[in-house]
């Protein structure tokens, strides 16, 4: 009867936008008479911090501060649309849609101040919250006083529009699943290893420690991607170890219908996280960026199951991985994978070739 | 200052912490009705009897809504990508799941919205209901679906989600190892704090506002008046600000049954689920079945991939057919195999519908793959570090349909997780990179694997 410690390690991709595409955002921009700046989404922020991330590349595009940003998501009747926040697209998809509402109000700016200064709008830049004469800042005048004239003088309104659509990747030969275009907008990868430590008298899997390495090509805001990740890194450890909506699934009986009877990882299961930030830019993603907030609770499972193997030596491969299924795996220790010929077989005891009919079209060909 | 890149505070960060944040349930407006639903209690069963009038007669009821009011009852979420639908918004003459609603009572409060719900009068046919979709093809199976026991509506209405590679016998053949193993995660809960929840108020002008707490506006705008036959000039979404949803706010829950009731009682709805609907009515993250036969040589290349993939999607299609799509592009995760054979199928069951979670698709498929991907280096005695590394997406090598990666990150990423815990690589291990294979990197299983890039 001991604690055993163990390692294990797991390295996943996951796919930007909706899987095959076809998932546009839409955004638009106006610029009030004292320059801030109102901008138009209909993405949903859901706790993912796309308000953020969305007002912080509006505020780079148009070089004015992060401060200047109103950020009004709240109705249809006045944002456009959004497909959702979902398939991690908010920062890749929507980003890119206000990126380009952001850079179509920064020419009709350009071109007010062009007027004001009397130089040409491709000769000019914005920076915090200035407009400059490329080469001679010293011809300059502040994005509050074009947007003064605009509105005063010119008698314009000074507005952007900009709306991303990656096409949709059809499946033309639905025999090999092939498609006619990338089904992605682009494809983030992580890596992690998990240590843990396994009781073998109560089974009980404890993580201790997680380092996690992300490719979120571009980091927009550092926090909320460390955010995204460590919260990610919980969610991953419910699944591994605890939560399940069905505890003698595929029975419904004995569902946890509240937070008492049904088990998420709290403060004491937080383990030691080490989040490595790996930036390998996007060539289509705003300022390089890519989603990862999905694929946040995707690497630990299977690193924690490893680690679990690599502990006390035997395979736990239904989830959670409660003490339940670590005792029963012990006590089945001897068995290890059936071999046939070239053939090493694990799990039989769950394939559908036990469970299943014999007559039924769920079958797996397994063996020599 | 460069905004990209800058750790800003959070847009809405002091006003969640400190409370002011206004989500739906926080609306109140004057003349508001309260809404209770009626679920099913059982978990498969013909509805013989369905009468609504004592309960209606209760003072304080405004509106009981039920399938004959709804204008188009059935409308899929998902009918654009070619998903038909197959979910009534009310049940009508059957109930396939525990917790299915079949009413929605709008009362003067709560309180009487539950007892009129008690009042309703209900006969049920009770039916067998099917639960382990490893059963659904045997020949006594109940049938859990109109449809049959799993979905038949695929491209060309294949019942598979099929993705072949390669030449997977030959690849069988050559292996010098095949290794195989069955991966089953577990259905989990979403969990957000704020439970599903909507209000809709009818405005003078005829409009509805519907305040909701979707991830998706304009999608649940879209469900909203698809069912009620309407044009989106006569709908106001009000959201944007979303207590959590992981998934299961794609789903749109709440709103159109009580835009059908506050319609119905020309008064503003509002229809909150208490936690106990939260968890046993509303989706919840799929269980999966997945098993794998993976064709290995004994120094480490995975030459090819056997899966079968069956989805618990529970009563109804919802978002699985997707999610299904999506988990075979993603079956050879980080790694490149050359010969593949994948069949994957959405099976029906008389539990809750599964729907969208973190990671749709993709984290059964990560955790089966790469506990087998483990699993294997185990078998062979390899580092699973340096044979993670051997077998990595690399720029330029196809994936599982096809299309040439343009910048994976396999062989980085893994570099920097053996660095962070001191884990040592050979030599030449170490010199790895993420760019096209060449030299021994390239042996002959994959030399027609590598494509051209294509942005």
């Amino acid at each position: 009867m001991a604690k055993h410690t163990g390692r294990g390690l797991a390295a996943i991709e996951y796919p930007t936008g909706m899987n095959q595409n076809g998932d546009p955002s839409q955004a638009w921009i106006k610029i009030k008479p004292d320059g801030r700046v109102d901008v138009f989404s209909g993405t949903s922020d859901i706790g993912n911090g796309s308000k953020t991330i969305q007002s912080q590349i509006v505020a780079e595009t148009l070089g004015v501060p992060y401060e200047w940003i109103t950020y009004d998501n709240s109705n249809t009747d006045s944002s456009p649309l959004c497909t959702g926040t979902f398939a991690s697209r908010a920062t890749f998809v929507a980003g890119n849609a206000v990126l380009k509402a952001a850079a179509d109000a920064k020419q009709k700016l350009l071109e007010i101040a062009g007027k004001e200064l009397e130089i040409a709008p491709e000769d000019l830049e914005i920076v915090d919250g200035e407009v400059l004469a490329k080469g001679s800042p010293q011809k300059k005048i502040g994005v509050p006083d074009v947007a003064a004239a605009a509105t005063w003088v010119h008698g314009e309104l000074i507005t952007g529009t900009g709306a991303q659509l990656n096409p949709y990747a059809a499946i033309v030969d639905p025999e090999t699943g092939r498609v006619d275009s990338p089904p992605h907008a682009a494809i983030s990868y992580a890596a992690c290893a998990a240590e843990v430590e396994v009781d073998d008298e109560t089974g009980e899997v404890r993580v201790e420690h997680l380092w996690q390495c992300f490719d979120v090509g571009r980091a927009i805001n550092p926090t909320l991607v460390e955010g995204q990740i460590q919260g990610g890194a919980l969610m991953g450890l419910g699944l591994a170890v605890l939560e399940e909506c069905y505890p003698y699934y595929p029975s419904v009986e004995h569902r946890g219908s509240e937070f008492g009877s049904y088990f998420v990882p709290g403060i004491n299961e937080l383990p030691k996280i080490d989040t490595i930030i790996l930036e390998n830019p996007s060539a289509d993603g705003p300022y390089g960026a890519k989603g990862i907030s999905e694929m946040a609770n995707n690497p630990q499972p299977p690193a924690i199951a490893s680690a679990v193997f690599d502990a006390i030596g035997v395979w736990v491969t239904e989830l959670p991985i409660t003490p339940e299924r670590v005792l029963r795996a012990l006590e089945q220790k001897a068995r290890g994978p059936r071999r046939d010929g070239k053939w090493a077989i694990f799990d039989e005891d769950l394939s559908v070739n036990t469970v299943a009919s014999k007559d039924s079209r769920f079958r797996f060909p397994v063996g020599a | 200052m460069k905004a990209v890149g800058a750790r800003l505070p959070r847009y809405d960060g002091v006003a969640h912490v400190t409370g002011r944040t206004q989500f739906v349930d926080d609306f109140r407006v004057p003349n508001m009705l309260w809404a209770k639903a009626l679920r099913s209690p059982v978990d498969h069963a013909a509805i013989k009897k369905l009468d609504v009038k004592k309960a209606a007669a209760i003072k304080g009821v405004h509106a009981i809504v039920t399938w004959e009011d709804v204008p188009r009852l059935v409308y899929g979420h998902l009918e654009a990508l070619g998903i038909p639908g197959d979910e009534p918004l009310l049940a009508k003459d059957e109930v396939r799941y525990k917790g299915q609603p079949i009413a929605l009572v709008a009362a003067e409060d709560e309180d009487t919205a539950q007892l009129a719900v008690a009042e309703i009068q209900i006969d049920f046919d009770e039916r067998p209901a099917l639960f382990d979709i490893r059963k659904a093809a045997d020949p006594d199976a109940p049938q859990a679906h109109h449809w049959g026991n799993w979905y038949p509506h695929f491209e060309a209405e294949m019942d598979v989600r099929q993705i072949r590679k390669g030449d997977i016998d030959r690849a069988f053949d050559q292996a010098d190892t095949i290794v195989t193993g069955v991966y089953r995660p577990a259905a989990i809960e979403q969990l957000p704090l704020e439970t599903q929840t909507a209000l809709v108020v009818p405005e003078p002008s005829g409009r509805l506002t519907i305040y909701s707490c979707t991830q998706a506006l304009y999608f649940s705008m879209g469900v909203v008046a698809a069912h009620l036959e309407w044009p989106l000039n006569k709908l106001k979404f009000v959201g944007g600000t979303v207590g959590g949803g992981f998934g299961g706010k794609v789903d749109t829950a709440a709103e159109t049954v009580s835009a059908l009731a506050a319609l119905k009682s020309g008064l503003p709805v509002k229809w909150r689920w208490t936690r106990e609907e939260e968890f046993l009515c509303s989706s919840t993250r799929a269980p999966w079945h997945m098993e794998i036969a993976d064709a290995v040589t004994k120094d480490g290349w995975i030459l090819g991939r056997r899966m079968l993939t069956l989805h618990d999607s529970g009563a109804f299609a919802r978002f699985s057919p997707y999610g299904v799509t999506k988990h075979s592009f993603h079956h050879t995760g980080a790694y490149t195999i050359p010969n593949l054979h994948f069949d994957g199928y959405c099976v029906f069951t008389n539990r809750v519908p599964t729907t969208a979670m973190r990671g749709f698709g993709v984290t059964s498929v990560s955790f089966a793959t790469e506990l087998h991907v483990s699993r294997v280096a185990e078998v062979l005695g390899i580092d699973p570090f340096e044979l993670r590394l051997k077998n990595a997406n690399r720029i330029g090598d196809t994936s599982p349909n096809g299309i040439a990666y343009a910048d994976p990150s396999t062989v980085p990423t893994i570099h920097a997780i053996a660095d962070a815990i001191g884990h040592e690589l050979p030599a030449d291990y170490r010199t790895m990179n993420r760019e096209a294979r060449g030299g021994d990197l390239l042996p002959e299983h994959l030399v027609a694997q590598v494509g051209k890039v294509d942005h």
